[in-house]
């Protein structure tokens, strides 16, 4: 009997904890487990070692909550950050076209003081050679654009054409030594040609000494070249030289459109040019 | 049985486990069921009337922790190791992928345990659907869980056993 009970000791030992589960449970189902010796014994001793382990896993959890946190922040922060970049990318564009509105505009207006035929272009390059001073812009034969006319902005004139293609026209600057344009003095009407030179940048050329010419003086257009309509601003007197020997004065010339400013241009056709004159 | 007593302070350490840090493990609601693992532990190992008894006891100390009625956990565990105990000759242990199994079965066989008790003494509804999913999910936590905790225990016991032999 006891070697039956020592071989099958774990067996049976086994069966027994079981039994007093099945016992314990249906005690427990029906409500009939009153006192319970264990259970209170048991939770006695691990109440402190599971408030000591709570408070770590709260801290822990804690500290993860935290990191979560912060890590929430730094996603919404670089969101925020995207979200900026996209926002000053729609102002930056905004902008843009409200100053491209305001330049049409301006265009449009000096255009309605010019006669009809104009045809309004975009630069679409600059002069590739630093010895030459010229642009491109994407009108051109089709467009109604022919060699020699006059291109201006409603700050001033800018220059001529000087070659045509179909869908492009190539444009000499006022400040090429190539170019030359009559103007006048707007204040004592004294005539000379403006025109770009490599050292001095743009010129006023052919004044006689006896001129009346006075830095800050403002260049008009003379009309009297057949390119460009009488009135258009060419720029403003900067440096005067009277030198003692030579017919004419030095003087240096500070051109009203700056084409690094300027993107849309307006082109004055020839004929309209020789009937104005 | 001071090895079984030593296993049954471990349990007590593991249920601390269960019922605080491994909360924070990102399993949802499952949580992973250590004591199972050392239940299986023992009955494949240490299969002693201390290992029995300590089986039901940490079954036990879990009800009495987190079950809703008690004797649930104890029974389940009792049934645990005893399926194991019986099975024991017949598994040999040497990959840790089969301790992973043999961790999935016991599971299996526990939550076949707790739903046999579950219907006889407790009704909830949407039981079926509810138990389905956390038998399964537990079963493969605890048999993902299974080598490691094998290994952490196998450490320990030989550290004891070199105690013991130094004593």
């Amino acid at each position: 009997m006891f070697a039956f009970l020592r071989k099958n000791q774990i067996l049976l030992s086994s069966c027994c904890c079981l039994l007093l589960s099945l016992y314990i449970l249906t005690a427990a189902a029906r409500g009939q487990l009153k006192n319970d010796p264990i259970g209170p014994l048991l939770l006695w001793i691990m109440r402190p070692l599971q408030i000591a382990a709570q408070t770590t896993t709260n801290w822990i959890d804690e500290m993860e909550n935290s990191y979560s946190m912060l890590t929430g922040y730094k996603a919404e922060n670089e969101k925020l950050r995207e979200r900026i970049q996209q926002l000053e990318v729609e102002r930056d564009q905004l902008l843009e076209a409200e100053a491209t509105n305001q330049r049409l505009q301006k265009l449009l207006e000096f255009r309605s003081h010019l006669p009809s035929g104009v045809v309004t272009a975009s630069i679409i390059a600059n002069s590739g050679s630093s010895w030459f001073k010229s642009c491109l812009l994407d009108k051109g034969s089709a467009d109604g654009v022919h060699k020699g006319m006059a291109v201006v902005t409603p700050l001033g004139a800018v220059g001529q054409v000087v070659a045509v293609t179909a869908r492009t026209a190539k444009v000499l600057l006022l400040a090429d030594p190539n170019n030359g344009v009559d103007v006048l003095v707007q204040r004592t009407r004294a005539r000379g040609i403006v025109s770009g030179s490599l050292d001095n940048g743009t010129i006023l050329k052919y004044v006689k000494r006896s001129e009346d010419i006075q830095e800050g003086d403002r260049l008009v257009t003379s009309g009297f070249d057949g390119v460009f309509p009488k009135g258009i601003v060419v720029g403003t007197v900067v440096k005067v030289r009277k030198q003692t020997l030579g017919l004419f004065q030095h003087i240096e010339v500070m051109p009203a459109v700056s084409l690094a400013r300027t993107e849309e241009v307006l082109i004055v056709k020839a004929d309209v040019n020789q009937e104005k004159n | 049985m001071k090895l079984s007593l030593s296993l049954f302070v471990v349990g007590i350490l593991l249920i601390l486990l269960q019922t605080t840090f491994l909360h924070l493990l990102p399993l949802g609601p499952v949580v992973p069921d250590l004591i199972l693992v050392l239940c299986v532990y023992w009955g494949l190992y240490h299969p002693t009337v201390g290992a029995a008894l300590g089986s039901f006891l940490l079954g036990y100390s879990v009800d009495v922790v987190s079950s809703p009625i008690l004797g649930l956990n104890a029974f389940a565990m009792s049934l645990v190791f005893l399926a194991v105990y019986l099975s024991s000759r017949s598994i040999w242990l040497h990959h840790p992928v089969v301790s992973s199994i043999v961790v999935l079965l016991a599971s299996l066989v526990k939550g076949a345990a707790l739903i046999l008790v579950w219907t006889v003494f407790l009704s909830v509804d949407g039981f079926w659907t509810g138990a389905v999913r956390y038998i399964l999910m537990e079963a493969l936590v605890a048999a993902v869980l299974a080598p490691v905790v094998f290994a952490l225990l196998r450490r320990g016991q030989a550290y004891v056993e070199q105690i013991r032999v130094t004593a």
